[in-house]
């Protein structure tokens, strides 16, 4: 019944074009194919889902392993003192403050300038060449791997304009670093920034600035520092850029001005792991330090991740 | 250009578009500095040396007098640990946005984007320790090597590490690929998984494409686990188990010990240049990619 | 008279438990080699309904459907039902075309692939008879490596319906296929669709009740869930026999 009905609808409906004659049967195409296909089906499934948790289980293992092995190094102590003794004992107050120093100096520079920047992208860039060339040298500077910029630093901050091997070179080198990440956030914040808002200032007899300054920054303020928040996590995680430009092995105490060298938690965990004179006495001290880093960036980062979302949900 | 005009008209509005102009700037100020300065430092190795001793020489002996500056194993080691990388995470990264967009129920699925997102928050120096201290007594132990500091150890760790980028990024295209594609191909009685790879996957290949280069390029960038992970052997890699000395480590392990205006010190800064130069040209090619795709 | 292809039998939807049912208690047959019209204002469940036939509702997160929709006497929602052999046998258009995006060649082969035809000779000879009887074959004959999105909005849409009947389905449906065509492009596909009924048993949603007119052998008209009347259409359009569908016909409302 089906076949007689195929045939006759493919000559009726092109009577001027020679049909090719009566479908073939799909159904049975290829024994077993059916078969086959139900199995790829099922097996990748559980493949797909066995690689997203073998994911989660690195993850897990990893914050897991070093907890436990850092856990019991950790004390009101460890990060209160300095570090004693070749660095044997005491603390890592040092390093902590080192790291929080650079954070600063970093965001310092970093947070203004990528926010005036990104005022720039979104509000006042008309297209043309020198919107194309910023954005192509953004994404340039995103690009470069960290110790090149590291190398940089070190040949223009500590050398060209002598800052030295300082906290003032240091935490520059690693603004240059994050400053294309906070630049993107803060468009996405202004772009957020319904346009009604803008034209509202603007028919209120607001001039161009009053209008950003007073209305747009304001709403895309949120934005804005959950994108700084998240940079810094970043800063205070590396190691590379910091390692020729500031940071140092050990300092005795805490840098008291923009000149003075200062230490760095990654850097230490680094010097710890592979350069002390002792690397079998430091090993609860390794685990202690690198806690605590992870504390910190995780900490800060996980901070932004959240505010992030409450925003997301804020917006929707 | 109009902003000129309306400055005559009124200088409150000229005034801050002025500074904010300049001050977005010193973006491009920063840029051209990075390429002026390494230029500066790293071309003068060339008084000492010709491109091709630099780029062919097998020997890497910059503090032997007279000192030796074959770049060749640094730039196979970098070479090297990019691909295995490479090969081991972007698969994997790109299967992990395939679970995401297409089989992990929405309820869960944010749980799973956050230990992506936390995983690519951990400090690089973190998992070159952990290459150090876990994995490097393990392989030597299991596979009975010289050293568990090698190639392999190295590879591993730099695919975690670019993992969350691959898979975040290649989940945004996948997220793009039309619903009404994959109703089409399900309304043809295909599978899940037959969807999924041949039609969703195709359909965000571009973007997936730019996510494996930009994958490539953080690998290739990354420093402190090569520093601390790959063993650090001036020496051209012939299996996966060799130590290697990739550029970026070279930098980061020697540039402490040289002194400025040396040789050895214009060399490291060559090394720059090239790293530099190899990530340009692949972030060249991403935006190249990226303007075909809104071209489309 | 055939005999039917598709029997319902008091199919319920509700897309969450507790939420008002998005179609109620509908029952319906459809006959073989015949040309049935779902028409209703939007919003009215007539795609939810088609939806249900090929399974498609399927993907809709907590959705719940009772009775039974039997196709040649078959139960397809029965728990040993293969979904994808279903959807090879109960092809679907949709409201917009939605080609993938590989060629005319690749649109077409894709499903008769899936089915593990490789044989390339076999795939031309498919992929012809395909856009031949979906009437594209003389415009794309001599481009068919061209991008599909290289195609016209009709175009693209009669692609869609060559992809559709490639792996040669026993039953077309057709969801709102010209909602988002112009009218030339329009009367081409309702002239397709009237062939297309001859070979296959086609079910076209329509809020155009002028479209459900000119092309359908039956009709089923329906409002807020419920199947309000159905029948030939000459005699829904010209005889009904609810208040309501005279009122929607007459234009009073919708």
């Amino acid at each position: 019944m089906k076949k007689a009905g195929c045939e006759g609808g493919s000559k009726a409906l092109l009577a001027s074009q020679p049909s090719l004659g009566e479908p073939r049967d799909m159904s049975g195409l290829r024994p077993g194919y059916a078969v086959w296909r139900k199995i790829t089906d099922s097996l990748s499934t559980f493949l797909l889902w066995a690689a997203m948790a073998f994911v989660a289980a690195v993850l897990c293992s990893i914050i897991a392993f070093l907890a436990a092995k850092g856990g019991g190094t950790l004390s009101w102590e460890f990060v209160t003192e300095p570090p004693r003794n070749g660095m044997t004992e005491g603390g890592i107050v040092t390093p902590i403050v080192g790291t929080l120093q650079l954070i600063l100096v970093s965001m310092c520079f970093a947070f203004p300038v990528g926010v005036t920047t990104a005022v720039y992208f979104n509000e006042y860039a008309r297209g043309g060449a020198l919107k194309k060339t910023l954005r192509l040298a953004m994404r340039s500077l995103a690009s470069i791997p960290s110790v090149v910029l590291g190398l940089f630093g070190l040949a223009f901050f500590c050398a060209f304009l002598r800052f030295g091997t300082s906290l003032l070179s240091a935490g520059l080198t690693l603004g240059c670093m994050v400053l294309p990440t906070i630049v993107t956030a803060s468009e996405t914040a202004l772009a957020n920034v319904p346009q009604d808002y803008r034209d509202a200032a603007r028919a209120l007899g607001a001039t161009e600035w009053q209008t950003i300054y007073g209305v747009v920054l304001p709403t895309a303020f949120p934005g804005i520092i959950t994108g700084g928040i998240l940079s810094v996590g970043r800063v205070a995680g590396e190691t590379a850029p910091i390692m020729f430009t500031g940071a140092v092995y050990f300092a005795p105490g805490f840098a008291r001005n923009l000149f003075d060298s200062v230490m760095a938690l990654p850097y230490h965990v680094y010097v710890l792991a592979t350069a002390g004179t002792n690397i079998e006495r430091t090993t609860p001290l390794q685990y202690g330090t690198i806690l605590v880093l992870l504390a910190v960036v995780l900490g800060i980062s996980i901070t932004g991740m959240a505010a992030r979302s409450r925003l997301r949900k804020d917006v929707l | 250009m109009p902003g000129r005009e309306e400055g005559r008209r009124n200088l409150s509005e000229a005034a801050p578009r002025r500074v904010i102009t300049a001050v977005a700037m010193s973006g491009i100020l920063v840029m051209v500095f990075i390429l002026l300065f390494l230029m500066k430092e790293g071309m003068p190795i060339l008084r000492d040396a010709s491109i091709t001793e630099l780029a062919a020489g097998r020997l890497w002996y910059p503090v032997s007098s007279p000192p030796l500056f074959g770049m060749m194993p640094l730039i196979a080691g970098s070479m090297a640990v990019t691909l295995v990388s490479s090969v081991l995470a972007i698969p994997f990264g790109v299967a992990l946005a395939l679970f995401l967009t297409e089989i992990c129920p929405k309820r869960i699925s944010g749980f799973f984007k956050i230990t992506l997102e936390i995983l690519g928050f951990l400090p690089s120096v973190v998992l070159g320790f952990i290459g150090m201290t876990v994995i490097a007594p393990y392989l030597q132990v299991r596979l009975e090597l010289l050293s568990g500091l090698n190639l392999m150890n190295a590879s591993m760790l730099l695919g975690v590490m670019i993992l969350p980028t691959v898979a975040t990024l290649s989940e945004e295209s996948l997220h793009a690929v039309p619903q009404s594609q994959r109703d089409a191909s399900y309304a043809l009685g295909a599978t899940r998984c037959e969807t999924m790879f041949k039609v969703v996957l195709p359909g965000a290949s571009r973007g997936i494409a730019q996510a494996a280069i930009l994958g490539v390029m953080r690998s290739l960038g990354e420093t402190m686990v090569v520093l601390m992970a790959s063993g650090g052997a001036a020496l051209l890699p012939e299996s996966v188990f060799d130590p290697v000395r990739p550029l970026t480590s070279a930098v980061a392990a020697e540039m402490g010990e040289t002194s400025v205006g040396s040789g050895h010190y214009h060399a490291l800064f060559f090394m720059g240049c090239i790293l530099l130069l190899f990530t340009l040209v692949l972030n060249v090619l991403v935006i190249k990619i990226e303007s075909r795709r809104e071209a489309n | 008279m055939s005999q039917a292809k598709l029997t319902v039998e008091s199919l319920s939807l509700s897309y969450s438990r507790g939420d008002p049912p998005a179609l109620r208690d509908v029952t319906l047959d459809i006959e073989e080699n015949s040309l049935m019209a779902f028409i209703g204002p939007s919003g009215c469940g007539k795609s939810t309904f088609l939806r249900c036939l090929n399974r498609m509702n399927d993907f809709v997160r907590g959705v719940e459907i009772t009775g039974r929709v039997l196709l040649d006497g078959r139960d397809v929602y029965a728990p040993d039902v293969d979904v994808t052999s279903l959807r090879r046998r109960v092809g679907m258009v949709f409201q917009r075309p939605n080609p993938f995006p590989f060629s005319i060649r690749e649109n077409v082969a894709y499903g008769p692939k899936l089915l593990g035809e490789r044989d390339r000779g076999r795939l031309g000879e498919i992929v012809e008879r395909s856009l031949r009887n979906s009437g594209l074959w003389e415009e794309v004959k001599d481009r068919l490596d061209a991008q599909a999105s290289s195609l016209s909005g009709g175009q693209q849409q009669r692609l869609c319906i060559a992809r559709a009947i490639a792996v040669e389905p026993e039953v077309l449906l057709m969801d709102e296929p010209t909602s988002a065509l112009d009218p030339m492009a329009t009367a081409r596909i309702e002239e397709l669709a009237r062939e297309l009924k001859k070979i296959y048993t086609v079910v076209i949603v329509t809020h155009n009740m002028q479209q459900a007119a000119r092309v359908s052998d039956h009709t089923a008209f329906f409002l807020m869930g419920e199947l309000v009347e159905h029948g030939p259409t000459t005699k829904i359009f010209t005889t009904p026999q609810d208040k309501r569908t005279e009122d929607y016909i007459t234009g009073r409302f919708g």
